[in-house]
């Protein structure tokens, strides 16, 4: 059975290396008498077996032995191992490519895989040791009908690139499912990483009281570069509200009361009894994704609770 | 008597070691390592007049003539031969057993005696040749060979056995040939590195022998043979130094020996044979002998009674002379010689040795063979004695 593990081992290094490339050559006509039951006659098992052994007759002598007498049973154990990795490598992969983590849709777990993507949300590092309380509406924004089967809270922060990125997904799941879920937005400014964050909430608060907080969050997340290189966020953020056509006078005086302060924060420890680890952090009922994720991660849950 | 630690300070390769490790080389049956005088001769060629023997009359072409006539006196010499013109450089044993092979007149259906335990090097020159009657003998049953000798052309035999260092007995063998006039031929590969030959008082008439088994450098060999002999040899590769003249038609073949040393030839390797020669006979054959039986019979004594461990030929380590062929039942010699490698670098050799027909013949797939030289110690032979002994309790 070794010359099963070495065909795909030095198959792997016999692309880099014409050595390899010839024991895994060997290899392949070992395993390939052996499907047609016949004999290996090139003895790599045996070799294989006895460069093992005898490597580890220099450390322990005992060790070795036992290798040795029950080399046949440790290379089945190692070639199940093998492909039971190698499934459930594959398995990770799949839900990798489907749902943008290896775990499944819902899990935030880290993901081996996702290390060339570099960060996938804002963190968030909380000292937050309480049970986990996953978060209700509140009386935050919300698209869709109040009684629907199905609601998405999201916590995000408009000054987060990765808030942005989840947004067209947004936008694709309200129109798929329109009528049918709620979608709720709550504020997790992540002040500490994004300058003035908490005033931007808190400016889009103040724009809801005249009705156009969507808007204005959308005109949020397309300036979001820009501000990031703005010393007065405050001035942007009323100049985006003249674009918008907003009352400035009224806008001015909500903005500088900072009387949304109360709410942002409010849904702000609501974030950190939920245990959030970043920003955006859905919530589809009580089934948690975190990150922008491809949509099939969204629908694949939505659908399931619908279905309930 | 051998002095060991002071023979070792000329074998460079001891200098070094393997992962911490020092070297312990039991594979002289294969190949011997080499002393710094014979490196040191062949650098010396390459060095001081790499140029060409036998056609250039330059400074540098004469010089390279007279080390390698110096070389051919040393092998005459060693051998006991008549003359310097009845030594043939060769690549190895197995291109001077072919060249009498293939230029030897057989007449038709001519029949040629081995023994049942040739290396392939003297078993398929007969095997191959279409116009001889190939018979076996038992090795070392002078009955046997009594028997089977009647309208025998030539007798082709190992003098000693690279499989399990037994030797036949040549020098009975040779006479009861010669009464009945065939002529023999005698593979001294594994004879001549480890004990004395001489040619005449063997009475052979043809030898053959490699200088990489002897302490020289590989891609030398010898061929010894009567000159009368030679002189009636048809030599079956011609062309480059081999003849004095040549017209469109005809040739006119060089003298004896220069006849059968086609092409440009090996000269460093020449001059190495002759330094390797030289250290061997300075060392003395006989002791070396002594030396190799003596190393024997801590391996022998140390692993005879071993359960499972089966010594291939006789138990009494001086009729093997520096070999010790063994298996363990149940482990694949393979795994033998790895686990001996890969745990302690002591390096010996594995599996059918070249004389699969043996093997064949008595139902074995091979063996571990520690063939031991001039170099090795006791110390060498105790740690080899104990890794086996561990090995053969995997089983």
């Amino acid at each position: 059975m070794i010359c099963v593990l070495a065909l795909i081992v030095f198959g792997v290094l016999g692309i880099f290396s014409a050595t390899h490339r010839k024991i895994a050559a060997e290899a392949f006509d070992c395993v390939f008498r052996r499907v047609t039951f016949r004999k290996c006659t090139s003895n790599l098992d045996q070799r294989l077996k006895s460069q093992i052994t005898g490597r580890l007759m220099r450390k322990n002598v005992r060790l070795a032995r036992i290798v040795f007498k029950n080399f046949e049973i440790i290379s089945w154990t190692l070639l199940i191992v093998f492909f039971s990795s190698m499934i459930y490598s594959g398995y990770a992969a799949y839900n990798y490519a489907m749902y943008g983590n290896c775990y499944g849709p819902e899990s935030d777990a880290f993901c081996p895989l996702a290390i060339f993507e570099g960060e996938t949300s804002s963190g968030y590092d909380s000292s937050y040791t309480g049970p986990v309380v996953f978060p209700d509406v509140d009386d935050d924004p919300s698209i869709g009908p109040e009684d629907a089967k199905v609601t998405v809270i999201e916590f995000g922060c408009m000054m987060c690139p990765y808030t942005k990125e989840a947004e067209p997904v947004v936008q694709n799941l309200l129109s798929i499912y329109e009528g049918r879920i709620r979608f709720v937005y709550r504020d997790f400014p992540l002040s500490k990483k994004h300058a003035d964050a908490d005033w931007h909430s808190e400016a889009a608060n103040c724009a809801l009281e005249q009705d156009m907080y969507w808007e204005y969050r959308e005109g949020i997340f397309d300036m979001q570069e820009m501000c990031e290189s703005k010393e007065d966020h405050i001035l942007e953020l009323r100049k985006l509200a003249e674009r918008l056509e907003l009352d400035m006078d009224e806008f001015n005086e909500c903005v500088d009361s900072r009387r949304h302060k109360e709410e942002v924060m409010n849904d702000f420890d609501d974030g950190i009894k939920a245990q959030l680890k970043g920003t955006p952090t859905f919530f589809i009922n009580d089934r948690r994704i975190t990150g922008p994720k491809p949509i099939k991660a969204f629908t694949k849950v939505i659908d399931e609770e619908l279905k309930k | 008597m051998i002095n060991v630690e002071k023979i070792r300070k000329d074998f460079p390769v001891y200098d070094r070691d393997i992962k911490g490790k020092p070297i312990v080389y039991m594979d002289s049956a294969c190949v011997s390592m080499k002393p710094k005088q014979v490196i040191e001769a062949i650098n010396r060629y390459y060095n001081e007049f790499p140029a060409c023997g036998g056609r250039s009359i330059h400074k540098l072409g004469k010089q390279v003539d007279e080390e390698v006539e110096k070389s051919r006196k040393e092998v005459k010499n060693f051998f006991n031969a008549k003359s310097e013109k009845e030594i043939i450089f060769t690549r190895n044993t197995t291109e001077a057993i072919n060249l009498v092979a293939k230029s030897f007149k057989f007449n038709k259906n001519d029949v040629v005696l081995t023994s049942d335990k040739e290396h392939n090097s003297n078993l398929l020159p007969w095997q191959v040749n279409d116009k001889i009657e190939h018979r076996i003998f038992k090795f070392g049953d002078v009955e046997d060979f009594k028997e089977k000798i009647k309208g025998v052309r030539m007798v082709s035999i190992v003098h000693t056995s690279n499989l399990d260092g037994t030797s036949n007995p040549v020098k009975e063998m040779i006479k009861i040939a010669h009464e009945n006039n065939a002529l023999v031929m005698l593979d001294a590969a594994q004879s001549a590195p480890h004990k004395e030959v001489d040619v005449r008082e063997l009475d052979v008439d043809f030898l053959a022998c490699s200088g990489h088994k002897m302490l020289g450098p590989s891609g030398i060999g010898v061929l010894y043979g009567k000159l009368k002999l030679l002189e009636g040899l048809n030599p079956f590769l011609v062309g480059g130094d081999t003849v004095k003249e040549t017209t469109y038609s005809t040739h006119e073949m060089e003298d004896i020996p220069e006849r059968f040393e086609a092409g440009l030839q090996n000269y460093a390797g020449i001059i190495g044979l002759g330094e390797a020669v030289r250290f061997l006979k300075k060392v003395g054959l006989d002791d070396i002998r002594e030396y190799e039986v003596m190393l024997n019979k801590i391996i022998t004594e140390g692993l005879k009674d071993v359960k499972g461990l089966k010594i291939i030929g006789p138990e009494e380590p001086d009729k093997r002379g520096g070999v010790f062929s063994f298996n363990i039942e149940g482990m694949n010699p393979h795994n033998i010689a790895t686990m001996l490698s890969e745990s302690s670098n002591i390096m010996i050799r594995s599996g059918a040795h070249c004389v699969h027909s043996w093997f064949n013949a008595n139902k074995m797939d091979g063996s571990a063979r520690a063939s031991l030289y001039v170099y090795n110690t006791k110390e060498e032979c105790e740690e080899f004695v104990e890794k086996v002994k561990e090995i053969a309790k995997f089983v």
